[in-house]
């Protein structure tokens, strides 16, 4: 069944090293143990078996004297791994000599001798003090816009071309330079701010057999390193030593990849027992090369003349912090830039949004208009020379000789090619604005303001966590409106990641009536330890009928109930920490651990009177029901994804022997003996079946009491096992299976993994609006797949296929197998067009590890990009950016990510928009993302609100701006036709310059901001309105050429009508420039003004207020006695002509755009304008059409 | 209430914030297309009528005198007949009234393809030293008329004074002659401000090539009219120059003599002059463009008001009716 859960003991990662003296997983142990020693040391190869072998025989002599402490620790490092984590051991390359670091332990000197090892300091900031200006200029300058800029402006300054004074071609770009320059140093002092921190940390290091204190910076590879109890490990370290005896150090990976609950790392035995003051500790280390994946470490390690292989539970990397360890030893290997920490927080791309590139298209388009209009000036120009050639001389309007000399000389005349060159690059200087340089700062300052209402928008503001929506990246703002998919992951984003006990069904009988108070009948229940009050730190919610039986102890039921709740407290792998309170008298127990089912279990069985209260590598100690028990752990077969299920062997006080196992059910009704009492299993899998069909992650435990025989026959094949050499995950895995038979059932246990509030709703919205949501996860199948029903992602009418494959040939089959049918349900079901045709497609990490980076991507993408959804359960980091390349790389669509763990960030920066989740985990994945918020059903408003209103202002914006230019450009561009093409602008040249930068910036940039063409709740009732950005309508190459023929036609009548009415006047070009400057600026601000669609008394003031301006400005230009211009307009002003001319102008120019507009409105509306409509008459169309069932369509 | 929460980072509400601001939301509905069209067709129509009826009230002459001045036996170069100081110019020219021209009557000189908006025109000039006595020498920008062979600026310097208009006329009727009044032509802020009452032409037309007309040196140059209106560089190669104004009326078929001293070298670059004299109205002179061009306006506002009431009565849509939306109208492939 698909639903049925079983928790993870471990986190997705636990891959496959080793702590134990051989290598873990059987096909990578050999192969490569197998190429170190041909490579390394081919005659020693009988000495190094000869020698592990009886080093194993002491150790298995050990383990025979104290075998409950070691046999517990055996058993962990045996069944790491397995089956599951082979792909990764494959994926690994093995160290060859060229490829390997050596790290002498404690000798940093020899370390460093021979190789370049990076240093402990970082350096996430860009410039120094000295470097910033040279190097922000040069970044600023990869804008292809500031370098166009850049060259006019330099162009403008040669005396042959000087078109504008040298302030006014100047004064743009540098104020654009200057902004962005002075931002740039802000972050980069904030990131200078935050290293120099990092970097004078202090911790102690062995210098000279003694432990000294030494700043992070400092600390080089190969030193020896101590770390206490809640420090931060400040470069990447691989322990020697723990505090604990047998060499177990719990560290908390919250910064690294966002889990918060305690990992073990263990120490080697070779060194565990040395103390680095008094023993001299020399060793060798030969490790990898320094790389990305945090999950993986690979390395062998000579000590005492022995080689020990160091797996990934070997090493701690920088930013974990140590916890419930006094201290831990251990030597650095890798520090600094070459951490992994470091290594996975570089190379974050800077994201260009979907619009701006396009937008740039569109650019170099404009730029070629642009060469056409200088070509076409350049040759008139040419021409003109040619026809004029022999009058030029003294030709009153150009006059090229010079007589004021002695001898008569051309003056400024450079030769006809030199002219026609010259004229070309002058036209450039004049019709620059074509491109729009001040775009680029309007987007920004647009940007800032969508950033702005996003951050203050309180329905997105989450007040469990007390987070704001934050904008980090604020470049991409547009790219939320246009997503066609959204990648998930689960933990923690779809769900809390506070797992919760809900109900029980022990023995055939379910408790999932009535809960009591959270705190049952007495308060919660707590245990006295020497005057202290004990108490679970959280508390559960109790049946009260199962609080009461549990209480009892004299039926059978009773005793069914006991050993149910002992499984739960004593098959696991938590740890109980006891936290101090503000109250002395009082404890709490916090159960750390890496599975937050089994915290949600054990926290359960505490409250239901079975308190685990310690448990040390040999034994643990529970409180059941006031009276202290003190279980020994003979041994423990730990969950592998084969036999999806746990097991623990407890040595009772009375000495019989139990094993207690827990799993999913599916495997675990194949190992309970159902001759015992075949009516409580039928009856356990009936409930069963309602609790994960509601979503809850169940378990089944059950139960075996061991003989003597038994008990030593188990022994002795576990001993061989956990001892072998070769295939030990293997051998492990076939002693857990010949044990776990024969169970008797004791009872299931549902959990909820909470859903967050929203969370199928958003999906819903986010489905309808035609995104496809796909959930990658680190979880396990079952897992994941019973989240997907819970949140609707799943329905139950949907096709599964599932892929699980451990080779590349199977994987190649099963999806040509998935290819062929979901081609066939689709053309069968196409018809009937129900769910039923959607396929889902689940698929795991392991497969894809054969998938990701080979041919069979291809099938894979096209697989996928049938499916309605896709869920990946057991992917690694990497592999998340994986298969978010598959999409982005393939498609133009848009894809955004949204993870909360450090394991998320690969993918939060691999895709178009990453939005990172400030929750319960680390801060790791809002470091990396371009969006943070706290709620996973924010996305909803973020992406069908926020997204749809940024992408249309933003669309319309540039557009606009296109339009602005040219028509002025163009505008120029006619006159220059008709003063022999030597481009004069009639225009003064101050207005030329004010032009972008008073008369029409401000309007553009308050519509960009404030616009909105459809209220917040048409939004979010239609989330198929979002369409609108996914099919691009507002910014797309036929609205750029409709855009561009508008332009023309309104150029042309800004133009002629003027040129026509004073033709063959006494018109000078002051005044007729001084026209066209109104007519132009009136029509732009026009054109914006028909386009607004909500008018807030800022869009008036704006509008109406650069219009003024530019009037006062033409005036105050006008009033400059030294300008030529001088009084012109109050002149032009008092002719009745000049009023004619200004409203002639603005209403042949907007007629065609107002037809065409009003005929495809009335035509062929689009969904926004029919939105809009209903907006504004619905109570008109409610009071006509009953019900609005249509506004309603079916969902998906 | 919200105090007992201090640290709460809830982002304060505003309208604005929350981009609620009351708002105008104007949807253009059929009536209001409708009614725009007929509002500007109404509007547009009769002002175009008035202002045609304006232009066709305006009454021309116009005479190109640029050929025919040139005596025959210079027919084939009229360069050197232009440039020989030593020939006398006059040139006697008829112009016959068509209908009866009410004062004031406006004289001007008309050239054409002559380009005084070039950029090498253009921008030889110094305003400054045409208003300030003491910014003689700022001659930057007006090479190669800048400064006399033996270096002294040039007052008023510049290609533009260089070239100033030299042609005169001298109207008469039936025998008597009619006063040109050439005081007020130039636009009053220029000779207030722009040209200074205390700048002097210095070193004028002095240097190896003259460019046109020569100046009083005890005239200052506010009072150079001429020179003034002449620096207001036209906007078209083809344009006007107030010369002067009549402020008697002139008779219809009145034959008005014009004696035209035909100074002004236009032949080196194929220009062309006219002696023009032109009653204005509100709208200036004689032009038809606006008027046609609002009527063309007008009538197809009219035009388009009739096709939306067509469309509209033929295919109406009731204004947000959700059966139009995309994911209404197609069903889901």
């Amino acid at each position: 069944m698909a639903a049925s859960n079983r928790p993870h003991p471990g986190p997705s990662f636990q891959s496959p090293g080793s702590a134990g003296p051989d290598l873990s997983s059987p096909t990578s142990s050999k192969k490569s143990d197998n190429s170190q020693i041909a490579n390394l040391h081919p005659q020693q190869r009988p000495d190094t078996l000869q020698n592990s072998s009886s080093q194993l025989s002491i150790s298995s002599n050990s383990w025979r004297a104290n075998s409950v402490s070691f046999g517990s620790k055996g058993v962990r490092y045996g069944s790491r791994g397995g089956a599951e984590s082979e792909g990764f051991s494959m994926s690994r390359r093995e160290i060859n000599d060229e490829d390997a670091r050596l790290v002498y332990v404690n000798d940093p000197l020899k370390t460093n001798e021979r190789f370049e090892f990076a240093g402990n300091s970082i350096r996430t900031g860009k410039y120094s003090v000295f470097t910033f200006l040279p190097r922000n200029l040069f970044e600023q300058f990869h804008r292809v816009a500031y370098m166009y800029f850049l060259v006019i402006a330099i162009l403008n300054q040669l005396p042959q071309l000087a078109v504008f004074g040298r302030g006014a071609s100047i004064l743009p770009l540098a104020s654009v330079l200057l902004v962005t320059a002075v931002k740039d140093a802000y972050e980069d002092w904030r990131r200078h701010r935050s290293d120099r921190i990092e970097n004078n940390r202090m911790s102690s290091v062995l210098v000279n057999d003694r432990f000294q204190h030494k700043k992070w910076k400092d600390i080089q590879v190969g030193e020896v390193i101590k770390i206490l109890a809640t420090e931060t490990m400040p470069c990447d370290i691989v322990l020697l030593s723990t505090s604990d005896p047998t060499g177990v150090a719990y560290v908390q990976t919250i910064n690294l990849d966002g889990e918060s609950n305690l990992k073990t790392r263990y120490a080697k035995r070779e060194t565990l027992s040395r103390v680095p003051e008094k023993d001299m500790i020399s060793g060798l280390i030969n490790c990898e090369k320094p790389n990305r994946n945090i999950y993986g470490f690979q390395a062998n390690m000579e000590i005492d003349g022995k080689r020990v292989s160091l797996g990934p539970s070997n090493i701690v990397l920088r930013g974990c912090v140590l916890k419930n360890t006094d201290w831990a030893v251990g030597v650095a290997v890798y520090a600094g830039r070459e951490t992994k920490a470091m290594l996975n927080n570089s190379g974050a791309p800077s994201k260009r949004s979907r619009l701006e590139t396009h937008m740039n298209r569109e650019i170099i388009l404009l730029s070629s208009f642009l060469v056409v209009l200088c070509t076409i000036v350049s040759v008139c120009a040419g021409v003109w020379l040619r026809r004029h050639r022999d009058e030029l001389d003294i030709m009153p309007f150009y006059r090229r000789k010079d007589y004021s000399e002695q001898e008569v000389d051309n003056y400024k005349y450079y030769g006809w090619g030199m002219e026609i060159f010259f004229s070309f690059l002058m036209s450039v200087i004049v019709f620059q604005i074509m491109i729009p340089i001040s775009l680029y700062i309007s987007m920004e300052l647009v940007r800032v303001g969508q950033a702005y209402f996003m951050i203050r928008d309180d329905k997105m503001f989450d007040a469990a966590s007390n987070t704001r929506f934050q904008c980090r990246a604020l470049n991409i703002n547009e790219d939320l409106g246009q997503i066609k998919y959204v990648f998930s992951d689960k933990t923690g984003t779809l769900t809390e990641n506070k797992m919760e006990f809900q109900f029980a069904s022990v023995s055939g009988v379910d408790y999932s009536g009535e809960k009591t108070e959270y705190f049952g009948e007495q308060g919660g229940y707590s245990i006295q330890v020497e005057g202290q009050v004990w108490r679970p730190k959280m508390k559960v919610q109790v049946d009260r009928e199962l609080l009461q039986l549990s209480q009892t102890r004299n039926d059978m039921k009773s005793k069914e109930i006991y050993d149910f709740f002992l499984a739960l407290a004593a098959c696991n792998t938590i740890v109980p920490i006891v936290v101090n309170t503000s109250d002395p008298t009082e404890k709490l127990i916090d159960y750390q651990g890496e599975s937050p089912d089994e915290q949600a279990l054990v926290y359960a069985a505490a409250a239901y009177g079975f308190m685990l209260i310690e448990r040390t590598s040999g034994h643990i100690v529970i409180d059941i029901q006031g009276e202290r028990q003190r279980f020994n752990v003979l041994g423990m077969h730990e969950f592998d994804s084969d036999r999806k299920r746990m097991s623990v062997i407890l040595g009772y006080p009375d000495s019989t022997v139990k094993v207690f196992v827990k799993g999913a059910d599916t495997t675990m009704f194949k190992v309970i003996d159902k001759s015992l009492n075949l009516d409580v299993v039928k009856a356990t899998e009936t409930h069963l079946h309602s609790y994960s069909s509601i979503g809850l992650r169940t378990l089944v435990v059950g139960m075996r009491g061991l003989s003597i025989p038994e008990f030593d026959q188990w022994q002795s094949s576990y001993e061989i096992a956990s001892t072998a050499l070769m295939g030990r995950a293997g051998l492990l895995r076939k002693v857990a299976i010949n044990l776990e038979n024969n169970l008797s059932l004791l009872g299931a246990s549902a959990i909820e993994d909470r859903l967050q509030k929203g969370v199928p709703e958003a999906i819903e919205s986010l489905r309808t609006a035609n995104i496809k949501v796909w959930v990658l996860t680190g979880d396990k199948q079952e897992t994941a797949i019973s989240i997907g029903y819970s949140s609707k992602l799943l329905t139950s009418k949907m096709t599964q296929i599932i892929i699980n494959n451990n080779s590349k040939t199977s994987c190649k089959k099963s999806l040509e197998d998935a290819l062929i049918m979901s081609r066939k349900l689709i053309n069968v079901t196409r018809a009937s067009d129900d769910d039923a045709s959607y396929v889902a497609l689940i698929i795991d990490g392991t497969s894809l590890v054969y998938i990701l980076d080979t041919e069979l991507e291809e099938q894979l993408f096209e697989l996928a990009s049938k499916c309605a959804v896709v869920l990946c359960c057991r992917v690694a980091p990497l592999q998340k950016a994986g298969i978010v390349a598959l999409i982005k790389n393939r498609t133009d669509d848009m894809t955004l990510a949204i993870g909360d763990g450090a394991n998320d960030v690969s993918m939060i920066q691999m895709a178009d928009v990453g939005v990172g989740l400030s929750g319960q985990e680390g801060r790791q994945a809002v470091m990396a993302s371009d969006f943070a918020m706290g709620q996973f059903r924010f996305l909803v408003p973020l992406l069908l609100v926020h997204g749809h209103w940024n992408y249309q202002r933003m669309g319309y914006m540039i557009l606009y701006n296109f339009y602005r230019n040219a028509l002025f450009v163009l505008v120029l561009f006619w006159y220059v036709l008709f003063t022999g093409f030597t481009l004069t602008t009639a225009i003064t040249e101050w207005s030329s310059v004010l032009y972008s930068v008073i008369y029409t910036a401000i309007p553009t940039i308050v519509i960009g901001i404030l616009d909105k063409d459809l209220s917040r709740r048409s939004l979010m009732t239609f989330p198929q309105l979002y369409g609108a950005g996914q099919r691009q309508e507002s910014y797309n190459a036929k609205l750029f050429w409709l855009t561009m023929a508008d332009t023309l036609w309104q150029s042309i009548v800004a133009f002629f009508i003027p040129l026509f009415a004073y033709w063959k006047s006494d018109i000078d070009s002051s005044s007729i420039g001084d026209l066209w400057t109104l007519a132009v600026v009136f029509m732009v601000n026009i054109h914006l003004a028909m386009d607004v669609i909500r008018w807030t008394w800022i869009s008036h003031a704006s509008i109406w207020g650069s219009i003024i301006a530019t009037c006062i400005c033409v005036i105050v230009i006008d009033a400059v006695p030294v300008l030529p211009g001088y009084w012109a307009i109050f002149n032009l002003a008092s002719s009745g002509l000049f009023w004619v001319c200004l409203l002639g102008i603005l209403v042949a120019a907007m007629i065609p755009r107002f037809i065409v507009k009003m005929f495809m409105q009335h035509c062929k509306p689009c969904d926004i304008q029919i939105a809009r409509e209903a907006e504004k008459f619905s109570n008109r169309i409610e009071s006509t059409r009953n019900g609005e069932i249509e506004m309603y369509p079916p969902q998906r | 209430m919200d105090q007992k929460n201090k640290n709460s980072k809830k982002p304060s509400y505003s309208r604005f914030s929350q981009q609620e601001l009351s708002a105008w939301k104007p949807i253009l509905t059929p009536g209001w297309v409708i009614a725009s069209f007929l509002t500007i067709g109404a509007l547009f129509i009769p002002v175009g009528l008035v202002a045609l009826s304006a232009s066709d009230a305006v009454v021309e002459i116009v005479d190109r005198y640029d050929e025919e001045c040139i005596p025959d036996a210079y027919s084939m170069d009229p360069e050197s007949f232009i440039q020989n100081p030593d020939i006398k110019k006059t040139c006697v020219r008829s112009l016959r009234v068509p209908k009866k021209m009410v004062a004031p009557i406006f004289v001007y000189y008309q050239l054409e393809n002559f380009y005084q908006n070039h950029r090498r025109f253009v921008k030889s000039r110094s305003d400054k030293q045409l208003r300030d006595p003491e910014a003689n020498n700022d001659t930057y920008h007006c090479f190669p008329e800048a400064r006399t062979s033996d270096g002294k600026p040039i007052v008023p310097c510049g290609l533009i004074a260089w070239s100033l208009f030299n042609d005169t006329y001298k109207l008469s009727t039936r025998g008597k002659p009619l006063t040109i009044n050439k005081k007020g032509i130039a636009w009053k802020s220029d000779t207030e401000v722009k040209f200074g009452s205390n700048v002097y032409p210095k070193d004028f037309q002095k240097g190896g090539l003259i460019g046109g007309a020569k100046l009083d040196e005890k005239v200052p140059l506010s009072e150079q009219e001429d020179l003034i209106v002449w620096m207001r560089t036209a906007a078209l190669p083809n344009f006007r120059k107030l010369y002067g104004k009549i402020d008697t009326d002139l008779e219809a078929h009145e034959t008005i003599k014009a004696e035209v001293e035909n100074n002004y070298n236009t032949y080196k670059f194929g220009g062309r002059k006219k002696l023009v004299l032109s009653t204005t109205t509100w709208i200036g002179g004689k032009n038809d463009f606006l008027g046609v061009a609002y009527i063309t306006v007008g009538g197809l506002c009219l035009f388009m008001a009739i096709n939306f009431i067509l469309l509209y009565v033929f295919r109406p849509r009731r204004l947000g009716d959700p059966s139009y939306l995309s994911w209404n109208r197609l069903p889901v492939a």
